[in-house]
This record gives C-alpha cells, structure tokens and sequence, in this order.
C-alpha cells in the first residue's frame, strides 16, 4: 500500500532472560559516570601507579636478563635491595613482584577509595530523590537485579583501575622477562591480586550502595563515606598510637627507636593479638591483601638477607599486618551482611512506597 | 457590583521575563475563575493580590486598598496556595489552631473556629494525626480549612481540588458556593475547566500574561465571531430538516450524523437560530428531540480565544 | 468476551487498614475506568495486578497469568504510568524510553529504534534530544507514558494520567490514551478521580470503596436514560415558561443553570416546543435527562 500509517506499530522481538537484567543497569550506570569530566580525570590519574609498576616490573625483568641497559642502575639497586638480590636476580623474582605488587595495590587502595566516593553516593540516592524507584519495579525486575546491576556500576570502575593495570602491568612484566618461569612462579599473584580486587570491589560496593540508600542528599552519602574511610583510619591509627606507648613505658625509654630490633621484635609480637587495625576499614582490606599475595613472606626473605643490626628499616613493614587474616575477613563479611540487610529494609518494593 | 480586588494597568517583569503585562480588571463579589494556560501569569496575578509581590507598574487594591506590606489586611484575605508544603510532623488540628492564632484570633476564638472549619471541611476524624500521614485529598482540605478559620472577606484559591476525590471535591465546591453566594469575593484558579464550570460562569481569562476576556461565558462565546456555534440537532426526519436550514442566511453549514439521525449545524448568529426552531420543530414530521451546543462552554471559549 | 483481569476473594490488610476486603470481580477486555474514592483500594488494586505486593489470601489471573505466581511474566507484558512524577535522571528522553526498554528485556539496538518510533507517536519531536528535566509538564506525562508502551505491552495501567496538566495537555494525553485503547488493541486500565476524563477514553468502570466492588458495568449502561424527564435551557423569561409548562402538566425545577423538565407520562417534547413558542422564547437547550458518571459513582459510593 502506498501510504504507510505512521501510528503506533506494534512490536514483537525478543526479549533477553531474566539473568541480563542487570547488564542494563551497569550499563547505563557506567554510561552515566564516565560522563563526568572529573570522573574521568581520576581514572587517567589512576592509572599512572599503573604505569609506575609496569615500569618496575619492566625494569626488574630486564635486570633478571643481566641486560646493558640497567647497568647505570646497577649500584643504586644494590644499596637498596642488597648485594645478593642484585646479584642473583632470579631466585628474588617471587619476592619483588610480590612487592611491586603490593605497593601498587596499597596506592590503588586510596584511589579506588576516591573513585568510590565521586561514583558511588548517586546511585540509589538519586534514583529515591527522582522517585525512579516505580519506574524500576513497574518492570520485570527483582531487587536482586537492580542491586547487582548498581554493584555492577561500582565493580567495572574498580575494575578499570585495579584488575586492567594489573593484567597490563603482568604481561609487560612477562614480555621485558622473556622467560615463560615467570607465569609459574609469579601466578599466584596475578590471581591474588585479582582476588583481591574483587574483594575490595564487592566489599566496597555493598558499603556504598547501602549508604546511597539511607538518604535522598548525596552529599550526605559522600560525607559518610568519607567518615568511614578518614575517620576510622584515624581512630584505627590514635588507638595503636596509644596502646604503643603504654607499652613502651612499661619497658622503659630505650627501647622506643624504630630501628631497634629487640623492640621491633616486641611491636611484632604484640601485633599478633592486636584488635585495633580492624577499627580502620581501609586497614582490614589491606589485610586481605597480605594474605592473598603473601607480602609478609616476601618480607620475611628480604630481611633475612640483611645484616642484623639494620633490619630494622624492613621489619617495620610487617607491623600492620600481625594478626590472623581470618578477623579482617571477619570484619568484612560482617559489614557486608550488614550493608545488604540495610538494602533490604530501605529499597523495598512499591509496597510499601507511595 | 463593587470591585474587591481591582487590578490597574498592572505590570510584573521578573527580569526581561514578563509575568503580568498590563493588566487592568476588576473582580467582585461571588466566585470567579482565574483560567489561563501554563505560563499565562496566573500564580504572578494571585501573589500580586496577596501582597506577595510588588507590581512593577500600577497599582493592586483589595478591598480599597493597596496591598502591599499591609498585614492588617491580611485578616480578611484568605490564601489557599497551590504549593503542598506543610510541617509535617504537625497535627490537622494544631496547624489550622496555629493558623487561626497568627491571623490575630485569641485563644479561645482560635480554638473555635479551628474547630468549626475542620468539620465543614470533613476532616474532623483525622485532626489529631499528623499531616505526614495524610492522603492528597485530606492535604487540600487542611490547606483549605487554614485559608477559611478566621473568615475573610476575600479568598484566593490556587488548584484547590488537585488530588481530591469526587467525593471531596463535591464537599469542596459546596463550601466555596456557599461563601460566593454570601457575598464574599472568591477566585479560583484551576486548570480543570469543568469544575470551574460548575462553579460559576464568571471569568478571567489571561494567556502570556494579558487579559484575554473578562465576564460571563456565554457572552463571551457569543462575541467570538471567528467560531460559528456548533449546535447538534436530534431528528427523526433529520434530512428534511437539513434541506430547511441550509436556505437560512444565518446557518454557514450542516454536517449529516446518520448514525444518531442528527445534524450538526454551524451558524453565526445564534440568537436567529434558536428563535426560528420552536415553529419548525412543530411542523409535520420535523419534531426535533434534542438540542444542545457543546461549544457554548468553557472548554470551548478557552480553546478558541487560547490558540497556541 | 476474554477477561482481562479477575480477582477471587482477594484480602490485604496493611496494620489495621483493610486495603482489599475480600474482592472477588472480573473484568472483559476493554477499556477499564476505575474508580473510587481515595483510600478505597484502587492503588493496592494496581500493584495487586502487577504483582508487586503479596496478598493474604485469594488468587487472581491477569491476561491469564496469575498474580501470584507469574509476576515477572506479568510485567513483561504490562506497561504502567505511575502517578507521581518520576524520572530516571539526567538523560536525554529518547535515552529515557530506551533505557526503560531495556529494562524489560529488549536489547539495546531493538530498544533505541522502539524508543524511536514511540516517541513518534506520542508527539515529541526535536524535544526528545533534550534532557528530561528540561520538559513541561505535559511533555513528562508524554515521556511517560511512551516508557510504558516501548515494550509493546497488552496492558496499559494509568494512575492518575492528567493530574495538574493545563488543558492542551491534558487534551493530548486523553487523546492518545483513546487512541490507544480503542483503535491500537491495547487494552487499558485508567484510574483517576476526573471523571469527564474516564468518559472520554473508556468505556466500562468499576468503582470500588472501602475495599470491596461497589458497581461495575458499561458507561452507557450504567447512565440511565429518564424517559420522560428532560433538561431545558431556554433564552430568558424563565418564569413565564415555567408557568406554560405548569399548565400542560409538568414539573420543573432548577439544575444548575438549567432546568430540569418532567412530562407527563404520554407526551413528548413537543409539549415544550409548544410552550417555547407560545410564550416566544427560544429553548436553546434539550436532552433527555442522564445521569452523569459523577452522580452513578456518588450512588454507588453512599449506598449504604
């Protein structure tokens, strides 16, 4: 027929199962963030300790090929590594990429803490504020959809920053290595670190989205988040503070020096049974990441290669992470249940909605 | 009829954009509606006669005098806004009693009139529960008890029956009849013509801030040369009856509806029209059934003088 | 004729409220006005339908679905307007229909065409690259109800469609909503306390109140026609005329601004006719007396 009505058609496609559902949502979520300029910004921010590992572990691989171009380097590795790890490369290899490794995830820790803040408060605040919530469950969509599809949002931008640098930084490692060991020696860190990531992402994300559902104000969620990471690795921090110098008074002035080992030993020994890191948020994930990669090991190695008298500078590095890994992972699975109990209660159905 | 509020030669810009342009009207006694599209300057023209605003040209009288930073005058005026802002955590009862004490009703006056208002309003199962619980329709009629409890003289009403049920609204347009029919000057803005319809058919009718026409409806339509009237005429003999009308001078067109046996006629001079139709419905076979012209309302006076 | 929806039996009780009280209807496939006065269940009746609330007690089927099982099957084939303004914020509106698209299923190409062609059909043109928060009012409820159809749904619920919109745009919402419903094969449920809109678009109402049905049937049906008592408008004079009608034996008392006419039991209206022009006036009104949905819905709602 030559005239085509131009009324309302009818439709009949397909429609995807019920498990895709929340693709949608990250979707659009993810869409929504990146639009922000300074959103974007802190991605590319991001990535330069990124760059700073990939760099690293280039450096590293070209150093186990004994290779020309880091003989400049030479005498400034050994006087920080020591003779042996210089000497003979290969057998360190676990230990260095561990702590490349490990320095990268602690920076990307803060990152991740920011990009969470900048992304995260508008999720399901704006959604009550615009009163988008009828528009959502008026479709067939379970609250179990819409809550992955906005964890979804929170866990493809953690893993922008954290789990993409980490396999570029991994195979250009391997390429500067040229030597295929690697990939046995140094797996079980790729998937530590990629374990870890999702920790932090799933741990992370429920955090913020519960706190995006207490409250129509963004502003407010933001400054929440803000409390939970600052403030609570402040009080975590003033805490030990003042439970170390109890101590160190009850032995007496001499021992309080940092580079001491006899009170180093001590701090060590009293870290093991010490609750108070877990106050701190940040400091239970980071010792999540201690125990997935294995720094404390790494460290260990390292400082039985030092002479005695300094192993000071290294031992201070294992304080933090003392106690058994099992009160962290404690710590976070209880603020997770936590925060789904609060979605739960606050983001029903039209029910009870008006 | 002596004019309430008087509007002369009245303008409100709010920066270039302009609100009211020169509006000169007077409203009186008994209930008159405020019509006009989005935009029209409806809400500028309420808050300049409560003294919410300050013309930036001409002068806004109520009652004889000027309005503006008068709280006096206040007493006798009555506001119910369109707004939906209340204390929430407040009973019906405490916010009308409040209401009452701040127009300057002692204790014992306030308390009674808050009494009196929040029964003819129908609210009185609910005074003692918070306003955060209350429905749409129980909202309007608290906001419409605080504009009555200290019984003024004037009253202005922005969408007073968004949200109501029929039931409510009824209830509602009883209370506003009854204080037109005493004597007292009441607006009603509102988009939803029929219930100003109901409620009166004097109006005011502004588009882009301009008076647009200003009286009683039918005249109005009457003047509105540009529509031809359309009046539908039931018949049995209905083509017979077509065939007489089109050799009148007044009838511009006749539409056959044969599914009702009627004619739809166009003519632009009703008052001919009607006068010739008693005879002819008494001639053989011509009986006519029914008729009626469903452009004679406000619907149709607000469609034809508001072309967009 | 197929059911729409039908509930049996069907109780909901929220604290002490009782939201639905044993309801038990069925209703044909058409265009549904309901009605009702406010807290009378009309709101837990349409979340009942679209399976968002558990009942206590009794089933129902919608398109022959039942509520209680197959929600989500449910939702995919319903579409639904909210009352209150609502807005995924932020985005442009043809992004708005699409995103609700694919919410319900559709993927995101099959979705932004549909989006498209929606957006057609309700009248947004050039405005639905703009941002949403940048609409009227009656562009919203536009935008809005093109989200609910973006899916194709065979079931359209309206809540409340033309609170608070100025006439043009409530001209064009009511519009495509008839549209809809009588020439589209959509069959529609439309809630709203405005009753010359509930006649407009539909053709058959339920009232309900308190929770429990209170009428249900065809508008047409529902109005009864007064055989013998009609509405009169006549020119001027109304004295005079009322006096003639008198004479022949009617009775007539005002209504409004008209009058309301009875004749006898064997006359027609040429007996007023006869009276107009005798007494030279000009009757510029006449139709047989029907009752208007407001007075079928205030009968049903204070039978006692």
């Amino acid at each position: 027929m030559p005239i085509i009505d131009q009324g309302y058609q009818h439709w009949s496609g397909e429609l995807s199962g019920q498990a895709w559902r929340w693709l949608a949502i990250t979707r659009r979520g993810v869409k929504t963030a990146l639009q922000g300029r300074w959103i974007r910004l802190a991605i590319l921010v991001a990535w330069l300790p990124a760059l700073v590992l990939a760099f690293v572990l280039c450096m590293w691989g070209l150093v186990e090929r004994q290779s020309d171009l880091v003989e400049t380097f030479k005498p400034f590795l050994t006087g920080l590594l020591g003779r042996p790890v210089v000497a003979g490369p290969r057998e360190y290899r676990v230990e260095i990429w561990t702590l490349c490794f490990h320095y990268f995830l602690t920076w990307e820790l803060g990152f991740i803490m920011i990009l969470v803040l900048m992304a995260g408060p508008n999720l399901v605040s704006q959604d009550l504020r615009c009163n988008a919530l009828p528009l959502y469950f008026s479709r067939p969509l379970r609250r179990i959809d819409y809550f992955a599809g906005k964890l979804g949002v929170i866990a493809t931008l953690i893993g922008l920053i954290v789990i993409g640098p980490i396999l570029v930084a991994y195979s250009l490692g391997l390429l500067f290595s040229l030597d295929i060991t690697i990939v046995r020696d140094t797996l079980p860190i790729l998937f530590g670190s990629i374990t870890y990531g999702v920790i932090v992402a799933i741990s992370a994300g429920l955090l913020m989205l519960a706190m995006s559902s207490l409250t129509r104000n963004s502003r407010y969620v933001a400054l929440l988040w803000l409390g939970v990471w600052l403030i609570t690795g402040t009080v975590s921090v003033v805490l030990i503070q003042v439970d170390q110098a109890q101590r160190s008074r009850a032995v007496g002035a001499r021992y309080h020096r940092w580079d001491n080992e006899q009170f180093l030993s001590a701090e060590l020994d009293a870290a093991k049974h010490d609750w108070r890191p877990l106050v701190s948020y940040t400091a239970n994930l980071r010792r999540m990441e201690e125990s997935l990669i294995h720094t404390n090991a790494a460290w260990q190695k390292l400082i039985e290669l030092t002479p005695v008298g300094q192993r000071g500078r290294l031992m201070f590095n294992l304080v933090d992470t003392q106690y058994p890994w099992y009160w962290s992972a404690g710590v976070l699975i209880g603020l997770a249940v936590l925060s789904a109990c609060v979605l739960n209660l606050t983001v029903k159905s039209l029910d009870r909605i008006k | 009829m002596t004019p309430i509020v008087t509007f002369q030669d009245v303008s409100k810009w709010y920066g270039n954009v302009i609100g009211i342009n020169k509006l000169t009207v007077d409203i009186g006694p008994g209930v008159t509606g405020l019509l006009g599209p989005n935009g029209a300057g409806k809400s500028t023209l309420l808050q300049l006669a409560t003294g919410q605003l300050y013309p930036s040209q001409g002068a806004v009288r109520v009652l004889g005098q000027h309005v503006w930073n008068h709280a006096d005058l206040n007493r006798r005026i009555g506001l119910c806004p369109e707004q939906d802002a209340f204390y929430e955590w407040m009973t019906g009862w405490d916010f009308v009693f409040t209401c009452a004490r701040l127009t300057g009703l002692s204790r014992r006056a306030a308390r009674s009139a808050a009494e009196r208002t929040i029964s003819s309003v129908g609210m009185e199962p609910h005074q003692n529960r918070a306003i955060g619980g209350y429905s749409k329709g129980m909202r309007q009629r608290i906001k419409m008890a605080q504009a009555l409890v200290h019984d003024p003289e004037v009253l202005f009403l922005d969408e007073p029956l968004t949200g109501t049920d029929p039931l409510a609204r009824r209830e509602l347009m009883d209370i506003i009849t009854r204080i037109g029919n005493e004597g007292k000057s009441v607006l009603v803005s509102s988009h939803v013509l029929y219930e100003v319809q109901a409620l009166t058919s004097n109006i005011v009718l502004l588009n882009r801030g301009r008076l647009v026409a200003h009286g009683n409806v039918r005249q109005i339509r009457d003047l509105i040369d540009k529509h031809p009237h359309h009046i539908k005429i039931e018949c049995d003999g209905f083509r017979q009856l077509a065939a007489r009308m089109v050799g009148w001078d007044d009838v511009e067109g006749v539409r056959v509806i044969a599914k009702d046996r009627a004619l739809m006629v166009e003519t632009h001079d009703p008052d001919a029209f009607y006068g010739r139709l008693p005879s002819l419905s008494l001639e053989d076979g011509l009986a006519i059934k029914s008729v009626y012209s469903d452009d004679d309302n406000l619907e149709a006076v607000f469609k034809y003088l508001v072309e967009l | 004729m197929p059911t729409l929806f039908q509930f049996t039996n069907v109780s909901k009780t929220y604290g002490a409220v009782r939201a639905l009280d044993d309801l038990t209807l069925a209703v044909p496939e058409r265009a549904i006005g309901l009605l009702g006065p406010n807290g009378s269940g009309k709101t837990t009746m349409i979340r009942t339908l679209l399976g968002l609330i558990p009942v206590d007690c009794g089933t129902g089927e919608v398109l022959g679905l039942d509520f209680s099982r197959r929600q989500l099957e449910i939702r995919r084939k319903v579409g639904f307007a909210p009352e209150d303004e609502c807005l995924f914020p932020h985005v442009q509106g043809v992004e708005f229909v699409a995103y609700a698209g694919e919410l319900v299923g559709m993927s995101p190409i099959d979705a932004l065409q549909r989006s498209h062609e929606v957006l057609d059909y309700v009248g947004l043109g050039e405005a639905r690259y703009r941002k949403v928060e940048s609409y009227s009012t009656g562009m919203k409820q536009r935008l809005k109800l093109a989200s609910a159809i973006v899916h194709d749904p065979k079931l359209l619920v309206l809540d409340e469609p033309t609170n608070g919109m100025d006439p043009a745009g409530r001209e064009e919402v009511l519009e495509l909503a008839h549209d809809l419903a009588h020439n589209k094969g959509i069959n529609l449920i439309f809630s709203s306390h405005i009753l010359p809109d509930v006649e407009a678009v539909c053709d058959y109402v339920i009232v309900l109140g308190r929770g429990k049905l209170l009428a249900q049937g065809e508008i047409s049906a529902l109005k009864q026609i007064h055989e013998q008592a009609f509405d009169v408008r006549v020119k001027s004079n109304t004295g005079a005329f009322i006096e003639r009608l008198s004479a022949q034996g009617c009775s007539a008392e005002p209504n409004g601004d008209l009058l309301r006419v009875r004749i006898p039991a064997s006359a027609s209206p040429q007996i007023l006719w006869e009276a107009a022009a005798a007494a030279g006036d000009q009757i510029r009104h006449l139709r047989p007396q029907r009752s208007t949905l407001e007075e079928v819905f205030l009968n049903a709602v204070e039978k006692p």
